[in-house]
């Protein structure tokens, strides 16, 4: 997993929130949806998603509900809830803010300053 | 916040739905990332191995998981709650020892308490009560204390003081009630047609009385109690308009009470319209109160209690000005006087219960000195298991948190035993009488009370942990690990604190002890009081004449002497009479009377006196002694002269040197024609009118009954059984006379005394019991702590005594320790007990604060418990073996 970059602190929250956003998935399925759309750039620690998944649900962010998984087995599926759905929206504009700053940060040259 | 309680409040009631759903979701995930290694090449067996260690420890997710809940808080408080249950069960000694003091403490509190909040501190059942106030006359020169309030005083006052939106006035009375040879005695009250409003709560169904309502010819009317409406007319929703027979006359229905409604202690269940004549509202009759009517007056919004006494004053002032007596009244010290209704209702009784729960709280202060004694030498047998764990990484938080679960599980659960225990202390207040205490109707055990017990003994928990946490987290570590190992002695802070907790300890129960010798020595004098007659063998009854049917002197002269007849027929009957007011009877009003030939000096004046109307043979019925002259007979009544006889009180005091025989007076403060005077023929032995602590012998007339007439009378007989025994017959022969008429409140003279005390026996009982649980709860405490001192000193004793020490040495050693201890304790103990004497003094019938007999006594009776107490550690620590003691570790 050498190439897989380490995840920001604070960054997971919001990695799933936006999995969660696009289609109802279990922890599993998240895990899955991230390392798919990073294509395999991002690795989480299996260990802190689930207890992620349960400080979101605490909060009222997303939702759990038991469903039938693919293979027909039972499995806990989370679904954004309406509150979720705006802290997804804060967190995309804030990250976006922050990384167009650090971009240009990072790429000032020398005559520029 | 609220969803995320929400959320944890769902998985707490769910708890194991949520376990089990996290483990599936858990095992899921595993398994599913199995299935992906699989499918990508790997065998099940490596791939199962593989997934799972990637995944990681299940168990410390799982415990991210919880605490992301915010759950593990509970976790941790189940766990600590499930040792503490474990260590109490443990040592089942300790505990039983702890769970009784808190239980007794508690419930000794519990108990006192309730009393107080339903009399003190609950507010009467009416709107605003706090503005509720009473206003009654005074006298006390006269040694009239309370006269209550006239009808003149009445109609003068009212609407005329502005900090008053409204005033009125009730007397207490009983009627007879119902169809003729159905009839019953009924508590009433006469009120002003404003009572309800100044209280603030009327009829629930129709009106309160009107203005027109208030003269005898038109005042047949009456308003009924919600208990008397449904008893006797099945809670009739129509019974506005229907009739109901007072005293043989029939009064309409106007309305009917709400069930709340109840003023102060009285039992009425019929409220009837105070009427009276135009003449007896003239100014003439303002100061002719007699304690029988009271007022009641409620404060305008803003204004105080202080405005509106200076505007009674002022008034007062202004017609006294124009009135024929004012010198007399003046020199009478008469004032008028406002105070809270509810304060002066409660007044007696007030200091009585403040110093039962004061010795109640002293007792709850030696359990918990016991407690935490006890404690404290508990955590001295796991200083080392507890320093073990310290080194081993228990935080001083949790070492903090496993103090404060232990203790306060104990106390709750104590807590709990202890509202058993209150429950049964307020039943047994009932069986002592504490209904008959002025609002005592009102005490109940209610889940309100209950709460302030459990959050008491919940705070208790929690204190009594801060001197155990500070014990335990104050070594350290190395020192407890080598201290113990070595044997040494303890601390010697720790042993300060015991110590003085112990004679802490003595010093509240010398006090509890003294306090309750003085209650107790103050109702041995009280009883010690002569009534003035011979109180045994004899049944009083009370008679009500109703005045439809006995409308004058003579048809109640004939009914008594009638009455008298027959009774002297029944067997067992040695004597029998009848007296308008019995003593005893709680009513205590006095009247004025003028001596002929006495002059009062400049600023002296007139004083009231007891008047009673008397036939048949009173006086040998009651067994007063007869000190000069004669008794009245039935003769008396018949005779053109008039005769009287007065008490020794009244005599030496208008006849200091000289025989009453042959004096004459007149009933009232004047002077009156000289054929109206009364010859005194008979003294007799004082009286105790109002009670036996009645200090100021205020002296006595007896008038035949022809001139005193009353409706209400008291018979009362004589007899050579047991008296209660002739009740029945009692009761046959005046309904033989007449089949209308009840007698009540039958009870022999000895129990009127005896209920009289209830008010001062009650208590002394209590603190007798208090004091006995406090000299129990110190024994056990000095015991434990000396028990204690002797394990800890084990292996010096046994190194002193392998070097030559005596067994008497080392008892006399704890011994005298103790003596230290029982010293410091007694002496602390003589000086509270000198303080709370002082403040002790106003329930206290003769009997000074500083009384050497009961130090005495306390001192001993403590004395002896606690050197009992420390005997036996004394003497283990003197049979101590040396070579044992230095070789066992």
């Amino acid at each position: 997993m050498g190439k897989a970059a380490e995840l920001l602190p604070g960054t997971l929250d919001m990695l799933i929130l936006k999995t969660v956003s696009l289609k109802p998935l279990h922890g599993y399925g998240v895990l899955v949806r991230i390392r798919q759309i990073s294509k395999d750039a991002l690795e989480i620690p299996q260990g802190s998603l689930y207890p992620a998944l349960y400080r979101l649900e605490h909060h009222d962010l997303i939702a759990g509900e038991w469903g039938q998984s693919e293979n027909n087995r039972r499995a806990k599926y989370y679904t954004l809830t309406a509150a979720g759905r705006r802290r997804l929206r804060d967190e995309t504009a804030g990250w976006n803010r922050l990384a167009t700053a650090i971009a240009a940060a990072m790429n000032t040259t020398s005559e520029e300053v | 916040m609220f969803k995320r309680f929400r959320s944890l409040f769902r998985v707490l009631t769910r708890r194991r739905e949520f376990e089990d759903g996290m483990s599936e979701e858990l095992r899921f995930h595993i398994e599913q990332y199995t299935d992906d290694l699989v499918r990508s090449g790997m065998s099940r067996e490596k791939a199962a191995r593989h997934a799972r260690i990637e995944f990681g420890s299940l168990d410390s997710v799982k415990g991210d998981c919880r605490e992301e809940r915010g759950l593990h808080l509970f976790d941790e408080f189940y766990r600590e709650l499930s040792y503490a249950a474990r260590l109490l069960r443990k040592t089942p000694g300790f505990t039983a020892t702890a769970l009784l003091t808190l239980a007794v403490c508690l419930g000794a509190n519990l108990t006192i308490f309730a009393v107080i909040d339903s009399v003190l501190l609950r507010p009467l059942p009416f709107p605003e009560p706090d503005r509720l106030m009473t206003i009654f006359n005074t006298y006390p020169k006269a040694g009239v204390e309370r006269d209550g309030s006239s009808l003149t005083n009445y109609y003068e006052r009212r609407g005329h003081l502005p900090a008053f939106t409204s005033l009125s006035i009730y007397r207490y009375g009983t009627e007879i009630v119902g169809e003729p040879g159905s009839t019953e005695r009924e508590q009433t009250m006469r009120v002003s047609p404003d009572f309800f409003s100044t209280l603030g709560l009327g009829p629930a169904i129709g009106r309160t009385f009107t203005e027109e309502e208030t003269t005898s010819e038109t005042d047949h009317v009456a308003i009924l109690s919600d208990t008397f409406w449904r008893q006797r007319y099945n809670a009739d929703p129509h019974v506005i308009g229907r009739q109901v027979r007072v005293n043989a006359v029939p009064r309409t229905v106007i309305g009917v009470l709400p069930p709340a409604f109840r003023f102060l202690s009285s039992d009425a269940r019929l409220f009837l319209p105070l009427a009276s004549r135009p003449e007896d509202r003239t100014p003439l009759q303002r100061h002719s109160g007699g304690n029988v009517i009271q007022m009641i007056a409620r404060l305008k919004p803003g204004a105080t209690l202080a405005q509106a006494q200076s505007q009674l004053d002022a008034q007062n002032a202004t017609l006294e000005a124009d009135d024929p007596q004012a010198k007399m009244i003046a020199d009478a010290g008469f004032r008028s006087i406002v105070v809270s209704l509810h304060a002066d209702h409660v007044a007696a009784i007030r200091p009585t219960l403040l110093l039962l729960q004061a010795g109640a709280i002293a007792l709850l202060l030696i359990g918990a000195v016991n407690l935490v004694n006890l404690l404290l030498v508990r955590a001295s047998g796991r200083v080392k298991e507890l320093a073990v764990r310290q080194a081993l990484g228990a935080s001083r938080g949790y070492v903090v948190s496993e103090v404060v679960v232990e203790t306060t599980l104990l106390t709750f659960v104590g807590g709990l035993l202890g509202l058993a225990v209150g429950a049964g202390g307020i039943h047994l207040l009932r069986v002592l009488g504490a209904d008959r205490l002025p609002l005592g109707s009102r005490i109940v055990f209610d889940a309100r009370l209950a709460l302030v017990a459990l959050v008491a003994a919940i705070i208790m928990g929690i204190v009594f942990a801060v001197p155990i946490a500070w014990f335990n987290l104050r070594r350290h570590l190395g020192n407890a690990l080598q201290s113990e190992s070595r044997g040494g002695t303890s601390g010697h802070g720790a042993q300060i604190l015991r110590h003085s907790f112990i004679v802490s300890q003595i010093a509240l129960a010398f006090m509890l002890l003294a306090g309750a010798g003085l209650l107790g020595l103050s109702l041995q004098r009280v009883m010690a009081v002569s009534p003035g007659f011979q109180s045994d063998h004899i049944l009083a009854g009370h008679i009500l004449l109703p005045w439809a049917t006995y409308p004058d002197g003579t048809s109640r002269l004939t009914f008594v002497e009638r009455l008298m007849d027959k009774i002297g027929h029944l067997p067992g009957v040695l004597s029998a009479g009848v007296v308008n007011n019995v003593p005893f009877s709680g009513n205590s009003g006095k009247s004025a009377s003028t001596v002929m030939g006495h002059v009062l000096r400049p600023g002296e004046s007139p004083r009231g006196n007891y008047s009673y109307g008397v036939a048949g043979d009173y006086f040998r019925a009651m067994g007063f002694s007869l000190k000069a002259g004669r008794f009245l007979t039935a003769a008396d009544s018949h005779r053109s002269g008039r005769v009287c006889v007065v008490d020794e009180d009244f005599a030496r005091f208008y006849w200091p040197n000289g025989s009453a025989i042959g004096q004459r007076l007149w009933e009232g403060s004047e002077v009156g024609k000289d054929a109206e005077a009364f010859t005194v023929v008979g003294v007799v032995g004082g009286v105790k009118q109002a009670g036996l602590t009645e200090d100021e012998a205020q002296g006595a007339i007896y008038y035949p009954y022809v001139f005193r007439i009353s409706d209400s009378v008291f018979v009362a007989v004589r007899t050579s059984l047991p008296p209660e025994s002739l009740g029945l017959a009692l009761q046959k022969v005046v309904r033989q006379i007449d089949p209308d008429i009840p007698v009540n409140d039958l009870r022999s003279m000895e129990t009127r005394i005896a209920d009289s005390l209830v008010a001062r026996r009650s208590p002394a009982l209590l603190a007798g019991l208090f004091s006995g649980i406090a000299l129990l709860l110190t024994a056990i405490g000095t015991y434990g702590v000396l028990s204690y001192a002797v394990a800890q000193r084990r292996r010096e004793i046994g190194v002193r005594m392998a070097l030559g020490a005596q067994p008497g040495q080392i008892r006399s050693q704890f011994f005298s320790l103790s003596l230290r201890l029982l010293a410091g304790g007694t002496l602390l103990g003589v000086l509270g007990t000198l303080l709370a004497g002082r403040a002790m003094q106003a329930v206290l019938f003769h009997v000074p604060a500083l009384n050497l007999a009961i130090l005495a006594g306390a001192a001993g009776v403590t004395g002896v418990v606690c050197l009992a107490a420390c005997l036996l550690p004394s003497q283990r620590a003197a049979r101590i073996s040396p070579m044992e003691a230095l070789t066992e570790e």
